[in-house]
């Protein structure tokens, strides 16, 4: 019986045989042959000999005639001897009709390599099979190995390419910190600090220790609770009736000398505030530091480092009748339209119409738009973005939070239900490779300010998506959007400020004309 | 008793913190929870501090959530489960509007698999008269199913029937959770993404402020985080809750058009009757059904402490 294993085991490896540093030394080439033959199981090659080997060797030859060409060296022993050439085209000839032999007789049974890759072109879904089977050898029963099939297919979908764990640690790495202080959810350690802590006039002006160390006696932890974290202390007031609850507005409540509902104070010390500071300004330094290291540059700028950030940039205008040709083209946009939604807002809104009307596809060849939009403008807002021709990739959403860290759930702030949430839709224009995908998470969790004003938070999520020093727009800004690397537009920026010496020519013409 | 002098500090520092002083600052501090991810890896919804308790803060509402809860346990039918395969699904559903003559109120379809069959159950289904009139449809899904679904809800034929009107959003907690839609994330994805979608749509006519006996507005709001308590399995409480909060009529079903398998039980609920290849049990009989909505009736009662206590409409306080 011909030894089929070492035709396959001939045919894979013939390159590495006769080449350096084995050069076909038969002694080398039996000792692969033997560690190849244990890695499978139930190999009954496995223990040969050399001899054996040889004979099995010559066996192959003389059934695909000059298959193996030996150097001519007859002086030598066989075993000291070198397979010069290998034929791979005759051996795979003899092990087809080998094989086609065995197939029908029980002879088969030796490993399921050589049964299970039949066809020379296998399916889909039999080389999906056999990456997923690859290491499943010993399962007993098929219900077993079906479920552990399943786990290891969600194992393998659930695997990130290379490119987002590079750009995750990527970011890690280079991204600067911002200062973090936790925030204590503790109801118990919240009630104390109502009972110990005397404010006045919206400030706290004592803390009673003797009720500190007390309940520091009883629980431990308590101070250094309070050397960590941010706390909050009611603000009580002679007017204040704390079985009302807290105010829905707290530290935005207008009306805080009569207000009867609680407020409250951050209570942060001094030494952790300074303590942070100090910690994130280190941290970042190392951060500085390390911006140069990263061989991993898909996604940036070449000049990344070296570049400088582009000063803030805007230009008041009327964005209905801004000609958005003179801009150039952007890597990222964001707009967040004034929905002509049935709400009395301080600013003047402008009709669906009018907005479906902007000639937003003039902006970017390939690139993003985040579209801030909220209740019936969710629906419009895909719809524009289909009609300027973008795919909606994603959808974030901003969770609004109170002083407190805590979402917004009072105050009728929705027409069937409360509105916790804000929407951004994510448009993908084109299919553009610059980009870092999947670095950051789609839910925003941050604090409400001045009436419409969005998270800024979002600037930094851009920037780690397109590029530090990528081009990017804000439409419908107002002033405190303007910042570097931006160009901000919008009727409510004051003055206009152009530093692109060819956008400034363009707009001065167009200004002109 | 001792007082340490605080933010007009000159420095007396108390003999038993000697070390370390307390003085408070009086810079407001404000955490950027995105950049917080991307260097500690937390995600920025685990550091919402109401999660376990929404409305933490508000004793009004939370008596107002107390009420609510004891009064819908009290007009509930026993929890019913009908095992169907998908393809079973609207034959037997039509089976019940032509001759078991069933409607529901409320009529709440998927759950948060991403292997769903909403779309062919939407186009096949006579849903216009499963549901009554008024009546609420909630749709949940991948954000990515939902956008799918826009193009079927938006035909005239549809926005006539069922005006969509809010968004809902339920947020998985991690990335160990079990609703964490990980499957979900395909190539063109830019953000990782962390949540399920719901489209509330409603049917017939209802106001706010005049029917005030059919449904509770402002009660809940439009997002749901994961809690401690949330069981595993394919629905979530929540889901459940904020559709009873807002409707008061007694008749609810849940279709759940997908395979969820072993690992995402879908569990009964008093007062639903829910529709799953995969529920746990099949007990479902129309006649006892409609014996029991008979005996409690399609509403939940007026309560005038509840009355009293939920957000309403300013017209309707004159």
């Amino acid at each position: 019986m011909v030894n089929l294993e070492l035709v396959r085991f001939l045919i894979e490896n013939h390159q590495e045989l006769t080449s350096v540093p084995l050069s076909g030394q038969l002694r080398d080439v039996f000792s692969l042959f033997l560690t190849d033959q244990r890695s499978q199981w139930g190999s009954k090659y496995a223990a040969m000999s050399i001899q054996e080997f040889i004979q099995d060797l010559s066996e192959v030859n003389e059934l695909a005639p000059n298959s193996l060409t030996f150097q001519d060296e007859s002086f030598v022993a066989m075993d000291d001897r070198r397979i010069e050439f290998i034929d791979v085209y005759a051996l795979k000839i003899l092990y087809d009709i080998c094989r086609q032999d065995f197939s029908g007789s029980n002879q088969a049974s030796k490993g399921s390599r050589g049964q299970q890759q039949p066809q020379q072109d296998p399916s889909l879904l039999d080389r999906f099979m056999t990456a997923l089977d690859c290491d499943t050898k010993d399962e007993d029963s098929e219900l077993l190995s079906r479920q552990m099939l399943l786990q290891r297919l969600e194992k393998t979908l659930a695997h990130k390419p290379a490119s987002v764990q590079l750009g995750k640690e990527r970011a890690r790495m280079t991204v600067p910190q911002s200062e973090f202080i936790p925030v204590c959810n503790s109801e118990k350690h919240a009630h104390i600090l109502s009972t110990s802590v005397n404010t006045s006039g919206n400030r706290i002006i004592s803390i009673q220790w003797s009720r500190i160390n007390k309940f520091e006696n009883e629980n431990n932890g308590f101070t250094h609770c309070l050397q960590t974290k941010i706390h909050y202390v009611p603000n009580l007031n002679t007017h204040t009736e704390r079985s009302l609850g807290d105010c829905s507005y707290l530290d935005t409540c207008h009306k805080l000398n009569t207000c009867r509902y609680v407020h409250y104070l951050q209570y942060i010390p001094e030494v952790l505030k300074e303590k942070i500071a100090e910690e994130t300004k280190l941290a970042n330094r190392q951060i500085n530091q390390q911006k140069r290291i990263p061989f991993y540059t898909l996604g940036n700028c070449c000049a990344d480092i070296s570049k400088s950030l582009l000063p803030p940039q805007w230009i008041r205008c009327d964005v209905r009748k801004f000609d958005f040709s003179c801009l150039g083209k952007f890597s990222a946009v964001i707009a967040d339209p004034a929905w002509n939604i049935h709400m009395n807002l301080p600013y003047g809104t402008c009709n669906d119409i009018e907005l479906l009307g902007l000639p937003l596809e003039k902006l970017q060849d390939e690139g993003i738009l985040f579209l801030w939009v909220t209740g019936r403008a969710i629906d419009l807002g895909k719809e524009s973005l289909e009609k300027w021709g973008y795919r909606v990739v994603n959808e974030i959403s901003w969770v609004k939070t109170n002083q407190l860290g805590r979402t917004i759930v009072t105050g009728r702030t929705g027409h069937w239900l409360n509105h916790s949430k804000e929407h951004l839709l994510v448009g993908l224009k084109g299919n553009p490779q610059w980009l870092n995908k999947q670095i950051d998470s789609d839910i925003i969790v941050s604090i409400t300010r001045e009436t419409s004003r969005k998270p800024d938070e979002l600037y930094g999520m851009i920037e780690r998506l397109v590029g530090r020093h990528a081009r990017k727009l804000e439409i419908f800004g107002r002033d405190h959007n303007k910042r570097p690397g931006w160009l901000t537009i919008g009727n409510q920026v004051t003055g206009t400020c152009i530093r692109e010496l060819e956008v400034k020519k363009r707009y001065d013409n167009s200004i002109a004309s | 008793m001792f007082n340490e002098s605080l933010s007009h500090g000159n420095d007396v520092t108390d003999r038993k913190n000697k070390h370390v002083s307390f003085k408070a600052t009086n810079k407001f501090h404000n955490n950027d929870y995105s950049n917080n991810y991307i260097h500690s890896g937390s995600l920025p919804q685990k550091h919402v501090t109401n999660i376990e308790n929404s409305v933490q803060g508000y004793p009004k509402l939370q008596k107002l959530f107390e009420l609510k809860d004891r009064q819908i346990a009290q007009y509930i039918t026993t929890p019913f489960g009908c095992k169907v395969d998908i393809d079973q699904m609207v034959p037997t559903l039509n089976h019940w509007i032509q001759n078991e003559k069933l409607t529901f109120d409320v009529v709440m379809i998927g759950c948060l698999t991403d292997n769903q069959f909403i779309y062919p159950l939407l186009t096949q289904l006579a849903l216009d008269r499963l549901v009554s009139k008024p009546g609420f449809l909630f749709i949940w899904a991948s954000a990515h199913k939902i956008n799918e679904l826009n193009r079927l809800m938006n035909n005239e034929g549809w926005a006539k029937k069922f005006r969509r009107s809010e968004e809902l959003v339920f947020v998985p907690i991690d990335k160990n959770s079990p609703f964490y839609p990980g499957l979900d994330q395909d190539d063109h994805s830019l953000i990782e993404k962390m949540q399920w979608h719901c489209w509330m749509c409603i049917t017939g006519t209802v106001r706010r402020s005049t029917d005030g006996h059919l449904i509770h507005c402002n009660v809940d709001t439009d997002l749901n985080i994961e809690t401690q308590q949330t069981r595993d399995g394919a629905v979530p409480s929540h889901l459940y809750r904020v559709a009873e909060n807002f409707s008061n009529s007694t008749r609810r079903l849940h279709i759940i058009p997908a395979r969820t398998g072993i690992e995402k039980p879908v569990r009964l609920r008093p007062g639903w009757v829910i529709m799953s290849p995969d529920i746990i049990l099949d007990n479902f009989a129309p006649k006892r059904y409609k014996s029991e909505i008979a005996k409690i009736g399609n509403c939940i009662p007026m309560n005038n402490q509840i009355e009293s206590l939920r957000p309403k409409s300013p017209v309707q306080k004159v």
